[in-house]
């Protein structure tokens, strides 16, 4: 978490506009990076805790790469509340505050996941005035627009699990979910990154 | 009438040995063309051998099947053939139907990245473990008549 936050606070200065506030790097980096996950998911937990702080001080940082988080929200037992989590976290982009949003709900999602205080998890995350915009923003039809348009993204990007990694260099796509092993993952972009 | 059928045979023979030579090659190539990372993290999902052993299957294995394949088309090596086919598979289907039953979600890594595991992907590799029996069979009846 802290790394994360400190590599954020590093690359603050080329933090990019990008899709409604999710994004990161420079948009002209030779590769594209769109990270598929849900909030529910366990090992999107460990991914945006342990791994994401680390491909982006060795690739978004040094503007290798350009990192797009999509929410790839899952149903059924054990994601009820999956969906009330992407549209928190879609309407906090809208107010720059996504990342805040994302930390806070991995930060306690063995917790909300399973009683559904999803807003009470999101909340302390915002001022008052931002609590305020997110909430009317939850009833904005374009909002659940995002969310559904990140889902299929997803599905013509082929990913079929969370989380996954598209990464995109010179038009090809290269799917990656296997985060077991950082040093794979990183001769694998590095080998893209070379070609 | 029995040398029709043995016509038949012959020829349902070449036709599968050819079919199952063209999937073998497709399956190495595919697998080739792609970072063999992809292909080492997918075996690596199954969690049955150490990562280095991964990496190790990665970088042959798909040779392995292209030459197999392409064994298989020109009709050498028969019996190695076939039976290298038929253990691969036997090996294959079977780590499929342990992580399938054991419900993980994972790719089955038969034609590159991409393809979860599912009932669909286990008839599949079953047919052509099947397929590859069968001509291990022929291969080695044939092997013991006479000339």
């Amino acid at each position: 978490m802290k790394m994360f936050a400190l590599a954020l606070a590093v690359m603050l200065p080329c933090l990019a506009a990008g899709p409604e506030g999710k994004s990161v790097g420079n948009p002209a980096a030779p590769m594209r990076m769109d990270l598929y996950g849900d909030f529910t998911c366990g090992h999107c937990k460990m991914l945006h805790e342990q791994i994401l702080p680390r491909i982006i001080a060795d690739y978004v940082t040094p503007g290798k790469a350009y990192l797009v988080f999509h929410e790839f929200t899952l149903t059924g037992p054990g994601h009820e509340h999956s969906r009330a989590a992407s549209m928190y976290a879609a309407a906090a982009a809208r107010v720059g505050k996504y990342q805040q949003v994302c930390d806070a709900l991995f930060l306690t999602q063995s917790s909300w996941a399973m009683s559904g205080k999803v807003w009470e998890t999101v909340s302390p995350a915002l001022t008052s005035v931002e609590q305020k915009k997110v909430q009317a923003l939850m009833n904005d039809p374009t909002v659940a627009a995002d969310v559904q348009r990140d889902l299929d993204l997803g599905m013509a990007a082929h990913v079929n699990q969370t989380p996954t990694l598209v990464m995109t260099r010179k038009g090809k796509q290269t799917l990656w979910s296997f985060w077991n092993d950082y040093g794979l993952f990183k001769s694998t972009v590095d080998m893209l990154l070379s070609k | 009438m029995v040398s029709s059928k043995n016509r038949i045979l012959q020829i349902a023979v070449v036709f599968l040995r050819v079919a199952l030579g063209g999937i073998f090659i497709y399956a190495g190539y595919v697998k080739l063309v792609e970072p063999w990372q992809l292909f080492a993290a997918g075996i690596a999902d199954y969690e049955v051998v150490p990562m280095w052993a991964a990496k190790l299957l990665a970088h042959t294995l798909p040779w392995f099947e292209v030459l197999v394949g392409l064994l298989l088309i020109a009709g050498r090596w028969l019996r190695t053939c076939t039976v290298s086919t038929s253990l691969l598979l036997l090996v294959f289907v079977g780590l499929m139907v342990r992580a399938f039953a054991g419900g993980k979600e994972i790719n089955c890594g038969c034609f590159g990245p991409n393809e979860l595991i599912s009932w669909k992907t286990l008839v599949r590799d079953g047919a052509m473990l099947a397929v590859s029996l069968f001509l291990t069979a022929i291969a080695f009846r044939h092997r013991r008549k006479p000339a």
